[in-house]
């Protein structure tokens, strides 16, 4: 005996189970709650805020004037160039110099190990603790490396005390903290490349600089676009780094929108304050949205 | 008592309907194999009756009981996977005893019954180990294991041995099929393997794109496919196929013919076909003999001389290109020409539709 | 030939970044054993005599035994948050990569805002203190998880869909229910990223300065970090003593470093190689 069935009407039959999924969604319960508390009310609270003069006991609508006065007054401009120009040289530096101890680190040399360890600790290390060290060392008289620069006959600037050279002073800091995050992920993306890459490239007669550029930096693309992504975020959101070197000084040289947020904070300026991070907050989608896509776009040929 | 009947069961995922309205018993105790090309639905209908996929519409009964939106754990059944799932982090012992620990089973019935389990599959010295330090066939041994230990109704297996090799797939089949007869359960068993579903099935079920095209007796199936799709789904090579039409139709045999062969008789008691019909003949090649005067006339192509037999591949007037395999050692040169013949009781018919004429 | 070129590299190498990322670590080390006059100096020389035990003895109980309160907040603020944050975002992260709804994309899309988006300090500040936690470590502890929710959502989905389904329902047909299949099954084979998100957190947690100087003001609930920026005046003529501090608050991240290098690696490069 044999039975073929031909399909009749779909659906006709709706008998929707009532099983529970096996997946409970009040997993998210917990960590919604947390998140949209702490996170996601208070971000939402300060498109508002931002509009007001706040004591945080009563706020007054002021419309766009805690704006207005970000753009007018030249200190508070001033931040908004200098975090630009920070995450701009931090990240660019990043890339470049964690790209070359990539390539260093994944090559024959002897104590790879040991390296990779020395470039990568400063990044578990406490950021107060190596703002404080640095601004030590770096005392125009007293400091080490002005005195070891005089050894060689030169006169080392005052880093951290002249207007001109302060932030990139701490920038360069963060890139000694920060830069064995970027050797690390560099190092993942390289030994991810498969050496047949390189073997076709040298049956080809390439020559190392043509295998670095033409194999080994269009190859590393993810983790370039990941370095730079992360460290220009960081770059730009910077605060405890700079607030433990130069609270911003010498005057306002090395001022960022961080540091003025927090400036504002403290002197009262509730709104003001809420305003700056509303315009942290544009500065960093306005330009790591199209920077993301950027990095992230589909790879023409070469 | 645990047989199932499913009732135009349907499953579709969004839009897209992968199950149809299938309708199927399952007597309890009996070895079901379902059988059909890969994405015809097979796992999700297993998987339906298991209720690890929501059935869409229709009905789903275990032994008695409608278990459309009853949980997994209380519809009687045991699953044994085609990655066999073995949890790695514990040891072969805690992952057969995994489901009565949760059940809350005393611990010395439990350890009875994991005992029981081992010794049955022989895998007493295994117990203390992860599923890690297991070769392939004592994983799917563990995992069959796993099943057994829960007494289900219904097991079901999902392509189980096809991560084995060869040799070890004809062992583990045959443990399956020891098994089956061993504890009298109720198998529902899903393979690519047709020696699998031919040796293991009280009742094979053809699916084809969520649609079943025939359920019977693996050597029903073979010898009366209802269509085509099952007429050269089963069997192995793969049965031959050519258009004809009826030339005429006397006492039980009807007289076909077409674009490749002339006058092929065919048997058909029930002489449903009318001179004129446009209709399919198919013959399997192993049906084919050599005969002189035969019917069926080709040249002949790649020859395979294995001794025992002789695989063919003829080539037809139209182009058509078909196999035969002949007894014995057959000396044949490529482009000669070949007569066959075949037995007029083993030729099958097919109408316009892919349906099979009856006979 | 290629092996000497490889040596001498090694040692060019080995030379900078000796100067350029050891020499400040030994500095601090140095002017942690000095005494007050010498470490004023700054200078980069032998100790003249041994006196870390004193300048430890002296920074712990600088304050009334600030320090030492200091670290007790600090810890209860590290384990507890990471502790949650573990908890949360397992689950999130498990269901987040089993379960697909139409939620999935509005989810990922808060995660991503997460990482990018600058936390809104004054309105937090403001809810905290509506909320009656704000200056309090329960507060400080909340912040932190809702703050490095996204990270550790991250790294567990990616890893969960790693784990295959088939060991969910696997369980599932052995009788197991949700909450089995979580904590019995998919939670313990989650435990390699596990101890990458609890060593990653940690050492974030441990060093945030930023967070704590808005949320814990007032020395009642200061952490390490808070407690060094302020020393940092009042030491501002016992260098050594502030070397000391620094090395102490060091000691913990290098513990880390030491067992589980690997864990942090993995952790901190996660997800830089696909795409
Ligand atoms: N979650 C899903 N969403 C959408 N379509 C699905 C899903 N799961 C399965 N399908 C589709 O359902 C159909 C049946 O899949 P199923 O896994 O049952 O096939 P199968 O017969 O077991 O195939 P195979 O022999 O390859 O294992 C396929 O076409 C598949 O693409
Ligand atoms: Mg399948």
């Amino acid at each position: 005996m044999s039975a073929s069935t031909m399909a009749g009407s779909p659906g006709q039959t709706e008998t929707r189970a009532i099983k529970r999924s096996p997946y409970p969604g009040w997993f998210f319960t917990p960590a919604a709650i947390v998140y949209t508390v702490l996170f996601l009310a208070p971000t939402f609270a300060s498109l508002y805020f931002s509009l007001t003069r706040w004591t945080l006991f009563d706020a007054t609508f002021i419309g766009l004037d805690n704006f207005a006065q970000f753009l007018r007054e030249p200190f508070l401009i001033k931040g908004l160039i200098n975090t630009v120009i920070y995450a701009v040289v931090t990240s660019g530096l990043k890339v470049v110099v964690g790209l070359l101890l990539a390539v260093m680190l994944t090559s024959q040399i002897v104590a790879r190990g040991y390296l990779r360890s020395v470039i990568f600790f400063p990044v578990l290390v406490s950021t107060v603790g190596v703002g404080i060290t640095f601004t030590v060392l770096m005392h125009p008289t007293q400091g080490m490396i002005n005195e070891g620069l005089a050894i060689f006959g030169i006169t080392g600037p005052g880093w951290l005390t002249d207007p001109n050279l302060a932030l990139y002073s701490v920038a360069l800091v963060d890139v000694w903290k920060g830069v064995g995050l970027a050797t690390v992920i560099y190092i993942a993306g390289l030994v991810a490349i498969p050496r047949d890459y390189y073997e076709a490239a040298r049956i080809d007669g390439a020559t190392p600089w043509q295998n670095f550029w033409y194999v080994t930096l269009p190859l590393c693309r993810p983790a370039t676009s990941t370095v730079i992504t992360l460290s220009f975020i960081g770059g730009l959101r910077t605060f405890d780094l700079i607030w433990a070197m130069t609270k911003g000084g010498p005057g306002f040289a090395s001022d960022t929108i961080a540091s003025v947020i927090y400036k504002q904070y403290q002197a009262g300026f509730y709104g003001l304050s809420t305003a700056g991070n509303v315009v942290l907050f544009i500065l960093i989608a306005v330009l790591v949205v199209p920077l993301t896509m950027f990095l992230n776009r589909k790879q023409g040929h070469e | 008592m645990a047989g199932l009947e499913l009732k135009q069961l349907r499953k579709n995922y969004g839009k897209v309907e992968v199950i149809k309205g299938i309708d199927l018993t399952i007597e309890h105790g009996e070895f079901v194999v379902f059988v059909g090309p890969s994405g015809c639905g097979k796992s999700t209908l297993l998987r339906m009756i298991a209720g690890l996929e929501d059935i869409s519409g229709g009905e789903l009964r275990i032994g008695d009981k409608v278990v459309n939106a009853v949980e997994p754990r209380d519809r009687g059944i045991a699953m044994v996977f085609q990655s066999y799932a073995l949890y790695p982090h514990m040891t072969v012992y805690d992952n057969v005893g995994f489901g009565l620990k949760l059940a809350r089973t005393p611990k010395e019935v439990r350890d009875q019954k994991i005992r029981e389990a081992a010794r049955i599959l022989q895998m007493e010295h295994l117990l203390d180990r992860k599923p890690s330090q297991l070769s392939g066939g004592q994983r799917q041994r563990v995992a069959i294991g796993r099943a057994i230990v829960r007494q289900p109704e219904v097991f079901l297996f999902d392509e189980p041995l096809s991560n084995l090799d060869a040799a070890l797939r004809v062992d583990m089949r045959m443990e399956i099929s020891k098994l089956h007869n061993d504890l009298g359960a109720t198998m529902i068993y899903v393979t690519h393997d047709q020696v699998e579903a031919m040796t293991l099935a009280d009742k094979i079920v053809v699916l084809d794109g969520g649609v079943v095209q025939q359920v019977g007796a693996p050597i029903e199936l073979y010898q009366r496919p209802a269509n085509l799709f099952v007429a050269g789904f089963i069997g192995s090579p793969k049965m031959n196929f050519v258009s004809v039409s009826a030339d005429s139709v006397s006492g039980d045999i009807a007289t076909v013919s077409g674009p490749d062969v002339v006058g092929v008789p065919v048997t058909l008691p029930s002489r449903k076909v009318a001179p004129g019909d446009k209709l399919t003949l198919g013959v399997r090649p192993h049906d084919l003999v050599v005969a002189a005067s035969g019917s069926i006339v080709g040249r002949v192509g790649l020859v395979e001389r294995l001794g025992n037999e002789t695989i063919v591949n003829l080539e037809l007037p139209s182009g058509a290109s078909w196999l035969a395999v002949l007894e014995g050692d057959q000396a044949l040169k490529r482009g000669e020409s070949l007569a066959l013949d075949v037995d007029p009781a083993k030729a099958l018919l097919f109408d316009d539709a892919g349906q099979a004429i009856p006979r | 030939m290629k092996k000497r070129a490889s040596i001498i590299g090694g040692a060019a190498a080995i030379a900078a970044t000796f100067v350029v990322f050891v020499i400040p670590f030994i500095f601090i080390v140095l002017m942690a054993f000095k005494d007050r006059q010498q470490s004023a100096l700054r200078d980069f020389s032998w100790p003249t005599g041994f006196h870390l035990w004193e300048n430890v003895f002296e920074v712990v109980k600088t304050r009334n035994w600030m320090m030492i309160t200091a670290f007790i907040n600090s810890s209860i603020i590290t384990v507890v948050s990471v502790t949650l944050l573990v908890i949360f975002a397992a689950m999130v992260g498990y269901v987040l990569a089993r379960r697909r709804t139409r939620w999935n994309g509005l989810i990922e899309f808060l995660i991503l805002a997460g990482l990018m988006v600058p936390p809104a300090v004054v309105p937090t500040i403001w809810l905290l203190q509506g909320l009656k936690l704000f200056g309090t470590l329960h507060g400080m502890i909340l912040v932190e998880v809702a703050y490095n929710l996204p990270f550790s959502i991250i790294l567990y989905r990616a890893f969960v869909s790693t784990i295959p389904r088939d060991l969910d329902e696997a369980a599932i047909i052995d009788g197991a229910r949700p909450l089995d299949v979580f904590f019995r099954v998919v939670l313990p084979l989650l435990w390699p990223v596990t101890v990458t998100n609890i060593v990653v957190q940690s050492v974030g947690i441990f060093n945030d300065f930023t967070n704590p100087l808005y949320y814990l003001p007032g020395n009642a609930n200061a952490t390490v970090q808070l407690t060094l920026y302020n020393f940092q005046s009042q030491f501002s003529t016992a260098y050594n003593l502030l070397f000391t501090n620094i090395l102490l608050i060091t000691i913990p991240p290098l513990l880390v470093f030491l067992f589980f290098n690997r864990q942090i690696v993995a952790g901190m490069t996660a997800g830089a190689v696909k795409g």
